[in-house]
């Protein structure tokens, strides 16, 4: 081809490329950026989290918007990797030009992209990650925490493990922040309410370990009452399938957090150990209410399974945006934050606030044991015992005080 | 005193057979790739999507028979079956013409699979958490050293691995085709002189090696959850145990899943938290002193 045909059809190529790119989306909407992973292991609660928003959004944009505007979105993949995370985010915000920020799953990228929104002065509503620095330490005004945090989990099995006889203790899992973090605020808890627990040992190891047999069979030598394993996503249904292959969940009782949750339970079927006891913020079938059920069913409709925790974040969030924005009055960061502090909204469990000091959503936090139920198959969570926010949150104060 | 030293000896031979039933696994995915690699000359990066997509099989035959124990029976013959018809669509499709190519093309082109196989995974199974479930007759634990539980299952994976060794010991020892492919590995270019069709030994050769990864993953599928994510963790160990073993050395790669099951699980007790390193650690002393691997490699 000749030099100055190929020049002018490549330089054609370029501008055509700008023309067609979504440039700008007029400033007749409303954008979220949400910064997320969708590779890997993670993908699983991810999408949770997604589908709950997508159908928040499908609602209120269905309604006529928030203040006469639509409510658009667009996602990135992080693929678990904070650096590109971080990178995803500064290009939603200085070209997209979204309004706000959501994600993620990886505490790593949500502290990073937090740091950038506060710079940038743009809301970050964080829906997965679990470290408590997010609120904590890295807190700031334009964070929104919708999910629990590890401090949260730590003090709410506590109050549930205090009231049940056990005294030797074995502290286990994932040998990361997510675990340590859990385990400590369980543990140091734990001993304020029930000074006489003692600890028999600790294990640990690496992420995404598959095979348990060495650390249960420790385990099972030292002969404690009690195990708490700090087992991180993917290694749930790990050390729930090794607990019942070795005999462990028989012998002695365990907790984990999540572990009465459907994504653990449900892959399981029938085979789940029986036993264990767990946390976790949501079921799809508790509380049998009818604005649960009605959530469920719409939800089941749009995407042809039952909803989880990531579900119930994921849809608040967007809720909490749109009556933010509305009583606001106008769509204005500094006004979107005013409007949220205390504010409450009806969710498909009941009445949810966002504190007004911290900016965290008080969530009710449910303490079980995995049962069989003979209308599902799986097991689900049985002897259910609500535990308010109000007390496993750790306080204004508490939270403050650490921030810098 | 004497309590304490019967459990940590119990508790070595315990983690020795736990290190020899992950043995099994990987030397059957390993073994695999050393005979692609040696045969074939091609460095199969999408072996582990291979592994993956073999567990994820795994998991659909077994729901789809009902989820119950013969599921897995039926998975453990039908799944490889479909990884092995996946590759040879693959080769015949794409591999067979760029065997004159060099192998950084070959590698890239497998790295290309991979990705592509990473994501038709979660396409047609989704992101959730899948699970198989132990069979029937495996399942609980028998107490072996010490009243220390060993899963049956692990016991079952621990005699399925000299099975599969002796298998493919016979098969490239003992039949025709065996041979042919050992001496491609060798000459290619004679074996064609010869009047035998190389293209349709390295399709067998390719076919086979994929089959035993689908077979791994159909093994390892009720020990862990079926995860998107499977294929990059055991892609990483299965080349490293190719590359201490010999290259195309299917003994070599059994030696190299020893070294590094064992070192694996052995690590563990002796430093639980940095346990990780030790495999790894074995493979850099490995290479320090035998570049080329421990055992003879066909290149």
């Amino acid at each position: 081809m000749k030099k100055s045909v190929l020049l002018s059809m490549s330089l054609l190529l370029f501008v055509g490329l700008f023309m067609v790119c979504p440039l700008t989306y007029a400033q007749n909407t409303i954008k979220v950026g949400i910064v997320d992973t969708y590779t890997g292991p993670a993908t699983t609660f991810t999408m949770d989290v997604l589908d709950g928003f997508k159908l928040a959004v499908n609602e209120i944009n269905a309604k006529g918007g928030v203040l006469g505007k639509k409510i658009e979105y667009t996602t990135r993949d992080e693929k678990f990797k904070p650096d590109i995370g971080l990178a995803m985010a500064k290009e939603l915000v200085l070209k997209e030009k979204v309004d706000i920020l959501m994600g993620t799953i990886n505490s790593a990228t949500a502290l990073a992209i937090s740091d950038f929104a506060k710079k940038e002065k743009l809301p970050f509503f964080v829906t997965f990650s679990k470290s408590e620095k997010i609120i904590g330490e890295k807190g700031h005004p334009y964070i929104f925490n919708m999910n629990e945090n590890t401090a949260m989990v730590g003090k709410a099995a506590a109050v549930a493990l205090a009231k049940k006889p056990y005294i030797k203790y074995w502290i286990a899992g994932d040998d990361y922040e997510y675990g340590h973090a859990i385990a400590n605020s369980l543990w140091n808890n734990l001993k304020k309410l029930k000074p006489q627990v003692q600890k028999a040992g600790e294990s640990w190891w690496k992420v995404g370990e598959a095979d348990f047999t060495p650390y249960i069979t420790q385990i099972l030598a030292a002969k404690p009452d009690f195990i708490i394993a700090a087992t991180g996503g993917a290694g749930m249904v790990n050390f729930q399938k090794a607990a019942k292959a070795t005999g462990l969940s028989q012998k002695i009782p365990f907790y984990q957090h999540t572990a009465i949750e459907l994504s653990v339970l449900k892959p399981q079927g029938q085979n789940a150990p029986e036993g264990v006891f767990g946390t976790a913020n949501y079921f799809f079938y508790y509380p049998d209410t009818p604005s649960n059920r009605a959530f469920v069913d719409e939800f089941k409709r749009a995407y042809n399974r039952e909803p989880r925790i990531g579900a119930l974040s994921g849809y608040m969030t967007a809720r909490f945006i749109a009556a933010g924005y509305k009583k606001a009055g106008k769509i204005d960061t500094e006004g979107l934050i005013k409007a949220l502090e205390g504010m409450s909204l009806d969710s498909p469990v009941g009445p949810m606030a966002i504190r007004g000091c911290d900016h965290q959503l008080e969530l009710p936090m449910y303490f079980g044991v995995t049962t069989k139920n003979p209308k599902y198959d799986f097991l689900v969570a049985g002897d259910v015992q609500v535990i308010q926010a109000k007390d496993y949150m750790p306080t204004c104060d508490e939270v403050l005080r650490v921030r810098k | 005193m004497d309590a304490v030293y019967s459990i940590i000896s119990a508790g070595v031979l315990s983690q020795v057979f736990v290190g020899l039933s992950r043995t099994t696994i990987l030397f059957i995915v390993a073994s695999g790739l050393t005979l692609i690699l040696g045969v074939l000359r091609i460095p199969n990066v999408a072996h582990g999507s291979l592994y993956m997509i073999g567990a994820f099989t795994a998991f659909t035959v077994t729901k789809l028979s009902g989820g119950g124990s013969a599921g897995f029976w039926i998975a453990l013959v039908i799944a490889p079956l479909i990884v092995a018809l996946i590759s040879l669509i693959a080769e015949r499709g794409m591999f067979q013409f760029l065997y004159e190519r060099e192998h950084l093309m070959l590698l890239l082109l497998t790295f290309a699979f991979s990705l592509v196989f990473g994501d038709l995974v979660k396409l047609v199974w989704g992101g959730e958490y899948k699970s198989v479930p132990v069979p029937h007759i495996f399942q609980g634990f028998v107490p072996l050293f010490g009243g220390l539980p060993f899963p049956l299952y692990n016991l079952f994976l621990l005699l399925a691995g000299p099975v599969v060794a002796i298998l493919l010991y016979l098969l490239t020892n003992k039949t025709k085709m065996g041979k042919i492919a050992r001496a491609a590995a060798v000459d290619r270019e004679m074996v064609g002189a010869v009047g035998i069709n190389v293209s349709r030994v390295f399709a067998t050769v390719f076919v086979i090696g994929c089959y035993l990864a689908g077979l791994g993953g159909v093994l390892v599928a009720p020990t862990v959850s079926v995860t998107l994510g499977m294929d990059h963790n055991l892609i990483i160990e299965a080349f490293l145990i190719v590359i201490m073993g010999g290259l195309g050395n299917i003994w070599g790669a059994l030696l190299g899943a020893l070294i590094f099951g064992l070192t694996q699980s052995l690590g563990i007790l002796i430093w639980p938290k940095f346990g990780i390193i030790f495999p790894y650690l074995a493979v850099v002393v490995v290479l320090l002193f035998r570049p080329t691997g421990l055992l003879k490699s066909t290149w």
